[in-house]
């Protein structure tokens, strides 16, 4: 499986945007940082810091005004182009006149694969997020953990070498969230996929990630890279680990004064 | 029947519908309530007209107009006029269908034509359509391409302006959505954006294909020798009421038929939005 894994370098990078009255607003500066091969890495920050912004760079949505990335094969080879990305995201975007079964397989219909192929990928990957016997619900019919499962379901069909998790649990209530939880980290265990979280919750970062970023205030720059050695696979027991709640209090405390910081730039006193 | 208790108001009010409830659920009925009004107009006039003695060159009777009617079709060529007149209609709004959509999404999707389609539209669209009859008897006579051209003409305004919007106000989120896994640009339009719009293309050609009726129909009030507006305006001139009122009464007819399709088709189309 990890054949499928890739290395993303982010050198220098730094985003800016003009803005209507001549000022500018710096979104990211200087951003530099790596996403290993096959592991998952948690981009964490205070609200508005810009982690979304480095997710779209990183897929390629979004071009940086400066510095640079650079896509490596595991095996140490440089990738001639960019790897095959999916995104999960925050509001599952799910298209809401296709049923569930379409929804997941229209990564691959729009990519040419044969009908019957198409429908047994997606019934797969539908009955590995546990929804088996609702292939052919509308989203509207679902509740928004299944919908973000469908959603997790759509972008693993495509088989991605890296996986963006764009706050993945953010709209979801806090009972649904650590189910889902738990079930994504299985998965992109199972896969073998290189993963970028980006999340607010510093309990979710450390339930699924290897190695977490944690950002400052916008301008956003990466103030401290963090590795967890916590074993896996984890769940909610991982909580009470002596070591998850140093983890919690060292992220807690690089973070506090970002949010501080980006309290006051948001109401308007910077 | 306890929710009905918790949720009661009164008491006698309670008590009451409890009576009358088989009736209730009778009047209640949709169906029932507007067939039945429909018979009980239809009932009263017939009384009316029969005892005060009214002449039928003012008001006939329902009975004269369903006789008037069954010879119409039978004997008179209505089924031909009919027939006329669905065409000129029908095939006019298909080709607003097909040209309006793609103008649409045309112009929704890009800045520029949009900027350029935006004065014609605003020139155009509140233009009562009758008022284009004239020119395009000169330009066009008044045979089949004129009658196209006016039932299409009064349905492309809704069925396009339905579409730039539904188009414009498809989430962003849908679109990132299907870039992120591989959508050409060509492949958003086709599977995200009219998708995503048909709901306002659909209420688009109700609009439209009730104002290509009237057009047609007025159309050939005033040039047409066939369909059912001729008809009914030579039926005016020889003082025929009864077949005035027999052409009304298709007219009216194909009004209910021509609704009720939509509705089925907007409850058919919306079936992803039901909760």
């Amino acid at each position: 499986m990890t054949s499928h894994a890739v290395a993303i370098e982010c050198r220098d990078l730094g985003l800016t945007f003009p803005g209507a009255s001549g000022e500018s607003t710096v979104a990211l500066s200087g951003v530099s940082c790596s996403f290993l091969p096959g592991k998952v890495t948690a981009i964490i920050g205070p609200s508005g810091c810009g982690k979304s912004t480095l997710l779209q760079i990183v897929r390629g949505f979004l071009d940086p005004s400066r510095g640079h990335l650079s896509f490596a094969k595991l095996e140490g080879g440089a990738a001639a182009q960019r790897p095959a990305m999916s995104t999960v995201w925050q509001a599952f975007n799910l298209f809401p006149w296709l049923t569930v079964v379409e929804n997941v397989a229209f990564g691959l219909e729009l990519a040419g694969v044969p009908k019957g192929e198409r429908e047994e990928r997606a019934r797969k990957a539908i009955a590995a997020v546990d929804l088996r016997g609702f292939e052919r619900k509308y989203p509207r019919q679902l509740s928004g953990g299944m919908r973000q499962r469908v959603g997790i379901a759509r972008a693993l069909v495509m088989k991605p070498d890296v996986l963006l998790l764009d706050e993945p649990f953010g709209a979801l209530d806090a009972q649904t969230r650590l189910v889902l939880q738990e079930q994504l980290a299985r998965l992109v265990e199972q896969s073998g996929t290189t993963a970028i979280l980006v999340t607010h919750s510093i309990e979710e970062a450390i339930l699924l990630a290897d190695a977490i970023l944690v950002m400052s205030a916008r301008p956003g720059r990466i103030v401290a890279t963090i590795d967890v050695d916590l074993p896996k696979p984890r769940n909610h027991g991982t909580t009470h680990d002596p070591q998850f709640a140093k983890l919690f209090e060292q992220i807690y405390g690089l973070l506090r004064d970002e949010v501080m910081v980006a309290m006051v730039n948001e109401s308007g006193g910077a | 029947m306890s929710d009905q208790h918790l949720t009661g108001t009164t008491d006698v009010s309670e008590t009451r519908a409890a009576q009358t409830a088989g009736w209730k659920t009778i009047c209640d009925d949709p169906r029932v309530l507007g067939w039945g009004s429909v018979a009980l107009v239809l009932l009263v006039w017939e009384i009316s007209a029969y005892v005060s003695g009214v002449s039928p060159l003012y008001l006939p009777r329902p009975s004269q107009i369903v006789v008037a009617l069954v010879t119409m079709f039978l004997t008179g060529g209505l089924a031909t006029d009919l027939g006329v007149t669905l065409y000129r209609i029908f095939a006019g709004f298909a080709i607003a269908l097909v040209v309006g959509t793609l103008l649409g999404v045309w112009i929704a999707t890009s800045f520029r034509v949009r900027a350029i389609a935006d004065m014609f539209i605003a020139a155009l669209y509140p233009l009562p359509k009758v008022t284009l009859i004239p020119l395009l008897i000169i330009w066009l006579g008044t045979g089949g391409p004129f009658m196209l051209t006016i039932s299409a003409l009064g349905a492309i305004f809704p069925i396009l302006i339905n579409t730039v919007l539904g188009v414009r106000q498809c989430d962003p989120g849908l679109v990132l959505a299907a870039r992120d896994l591989g959508a050409t640009k060509q492949q958003i339009v086709r599977k995200v954006l009219i998708p995503s719009a048909i709901p306002a293309i659909f209420a688009g050609t109700r609009l439209g294909l009730g104002v290509s009726i009237i057009l047609v129909v007025a159309a050939e009030m005033v040039v047409g020798k066939l369909g059912l507006g001729a008809r009914l305006y030579l039926s005016g001139q020889i003082l025929e009421t009864e077949q005035v009122f027999a052409v009304l009464i298709v007219l009216a007819a194909l009004g209910i038929i021509v609704t009720k399709t939509q509705d089925a088709i907007d409850i058919w189309l919306g079936r992803w939005r039901i909760t």
